[in-house]
């Protein structure tokens, strides 16, 4: 039973994050949304046991990319004390497109979920650092340099724009 | 089944996202939404098809790094395009089509 209220709470959690992502007009709403939106990622890998990566996504993404992203609203924020309004255009096109691309996937992958509510799992982190250091070795080493090449990249690009 | 539809709604929220918004910040996060609900999507169809914990976590990981890598980057290049013009509209990176 507890197990069930624990799954729709993510259910709404991931849910009304990206409802709130679409709908709002105001910059740190839409930041906000984001944020509620991670921590049902975060949640729903509880829910499964992976409490590993449960943790790693609230230190990257809570605690990194989103403190990144307030920090980017921060700066093009003009300085008049306005909000920082976005611009939402209901565009039909991509309405039609977005939908059509959901009714896909769950079309697909429809035949693999057979349940309403999935059991929770459990996993050993342990075993998480055996199989990725023996196994996957050569994909994490690819997954350490992709970072090492992302923080190159920023240093190049933050670093030689011309100032307006 | 339930996962499923949120997964795929998150995801075609995301795409919306990505296709109306102007503001690089909004597109972001409209790719970090699909990100996110393909990730949780793979994490649930691993666990639901008994695949072992351990492998999936592991992939779960590599897709964040990944996810996490694009949002650094792109966080930059909208740092970037306000240095450049002091806007931070998508239209600003125009003259970089070939």
């Amino acid at each position: 039973m507890s197990s069930t209220i624990a799954f729709w709470a993510v259910i709404v959690l991931l849910t009304s994050g990206a409802l709130g992502v679409v709908l709002s007009r105001e910059a740190m709403r839409l930041t906000l949304s984001f944020g509620v939106f991670l921590l049902g990622v975060a949640a729903s890998f509880l829910y499964f046991g992976l409490a590993f990566l449960a943790v790693a996504q609230l230190f990257v993404y809570v605690g990194g990319v989103l403190i990144l992203v307030l920090f980017a609203l921060m700066m093009v924020r003009r300085g008049d004390g306005d909000k920082l309004l976005m611009e939402v255009r209901w565009d039909w096109a991509a309405a039609v497109t977005a939908s059509a691309v959901t009714v896909l996937i769950v079309t697909v992958l429809a035949p693999e979920f057979t349940t309403t509510v999935p059991a929770p799992g459990a996993a050993d982190s342990g075993a998480m650092a055996s199989v990725l250091l023996e196994h996957y070795l050569p994909a994490f080493e690819i997954a350490g340099a992709l970072l090492l090449v992302a923080v190159l990249a920023v240093l190049v690009i933050v670093g030689r724009g011309d100032e307006r | 089944m339930s996962i499923l539809v949120a997964c795929a709604f998150v995801f075609g929220a995301g795409l919306f996202v990505v296709l109306s918004r102007r503001d690089v910040i909004g597109v972001l996060i409209g790719l970090e939404l699909m990100l996110g609900g393909a990730n949780v999507l793979l994490v649930a169809l691993a666990t639901v098809s008994g695949q072992d914990a351990s492998t999936t976590q592991s992939l779960g990981l590599m897709v964040l790094v990944m996810a996490a890598a694009e949002a650094a980057v792109g966080l930059a290049l909208l740092i970037a395009a306000f240095k450049r013009t002091g806007r931070s509209q998508v239209d600003e990176f125009g003259e970089v089509t070939g």
